[in-house]
């Protein structure tokens, strides 16, 4: 019956577009919870018990919004969690860099040990401020994304790895900046879409 | 208010035992003589949130009458959380209720 209930799954299907897996899931649940509810109206079967019952249930667009915004949280923890681990790995790899290098090692250029060394400091100093300040925005994390990834190309052009012979520890904790790096990105991105979601959700009409 | 507590309350409503959306919906109601009576739909980010946060188990089920449901169950750590929940909420309550409930003149 492609009545009342079927029109409010597949609306609430769409305004889930920002996580298939979840709103396949709803989207079976609801539809089951909406069947039983029409089906305990007096008025069963007929379009007014499914269309009181979707009344009850409330607007899709609301659920979604909802839904939106635990997602937001998520997304944010996910991020926070990435940006503390890229911190972490760059810290490592640029003390590795310079154990092997020394503090005169850098024959490439003046300017390289400079970024590598005040772009992580900005970047803890945003992430630190970001996170105790504004932590659903994605600004600080793309401030700390922008950084980081300075430092970690500054740091790469220091320590000319891709010249000379670099030891292995050296070698290995560049490949995870860069890994770490691209993951923090992936979520920063990821938070930016589901921000705009919920935005988007919110806005009355 | 109502939606500040509304995960202790899906909890509670699950503490009898396991059941669907509409039966968690319908516990609420009849639990609170029906004063929350949310839209139905409210009940599933919670349900959701609750699961993502280890709290609540879920898995579908087809009884007997035939029709496929996600039915949740609250786990040991949900049980634990429910616990805490409503000792903060029989506190912050007897608080309430000593601050406005009346029966105790005010100092002048």
């Amino acid at each position: 019956m492609a009545g009342v209930i079927a029109r409010y799954v597949d609306v609430l299907k769409r305004e889930l577009d920002f996580d298939p897996m979840l709103a396949q899931r709803m989207a079976d649940e609801v539809e089951a919870h909406l069947r039983e509810a029409a089906e305990a109206d007096p008025a069963w079967p007929s379009p007014e018990a499914e269309q009181r019952a979707v009344e009850r249930f409330g607007l899709a667009r609301d659920l979604a919004a909802q839904f939106a915004a635990d997602a937001v949280s998520r997304q944010a923890r996910r991020s926070w969690i990435a940006l503390a681990a890229t911190v972490a790995v760059t810290f490592i790899a640029m003390r590795l860099r310079v154990l092997w290098l020394g503090d005169t090692g850098d024959s490439f250029s003046m300017l390289a040990p400079l970024i590598d060394r005040y772009a992580f400091v900005v970047a803890t100093a945003v992430a630190g401020i970001g996170w105790f300040a504004f932590r659903l925005s994605v600004l600080p994390l793309a401030v700390c994304l922008l950084a980081l990834a300075a430092s970690i190309a500054a740091g790469i052009v220091r320590a000319g790895l891709f010249v000379e012979g670099a030891p292995l520890p050296v070698l290995l904790a560049a490949a995870a900046e860069v890994a770490l790096i691209g993951l923090l990105l992936f979520h920063v991105v990821g938070l930016g879409r589901r921000l705009r979601r919920t935005a988007l959700l919110r806005r009355p009409g | 208010m109502l939606k500040g507590h509304l995960d202790a309350i899906v909890l509670a409503a699950l503490e009898g035992g396991p059941a669907h959306g509409y039966a968690i919906i319908e516990a609420i109601k009849n639990r609170s003589d029906g004063t929350f009576d949310l839209p139905e739909g409210t009940i599933y980010p919670a349900l959701h949130r609750l699961e993502q946060a280890g709290l609540l188990s879920s898995a579908w089920t087809t009884p007997p009458s035939g029709r496929r449901r996600r039915v949740y169950a609250l786990t040991k750590s949900g049980a634990s959380r429910l616990a805490d929940g409503r000792k903060a909420w029989t506190r912050f309550a007897k608080a309430v209720d000593s601050s406005i409930g009346g029966g105790r003149a005010w100092p002048a």
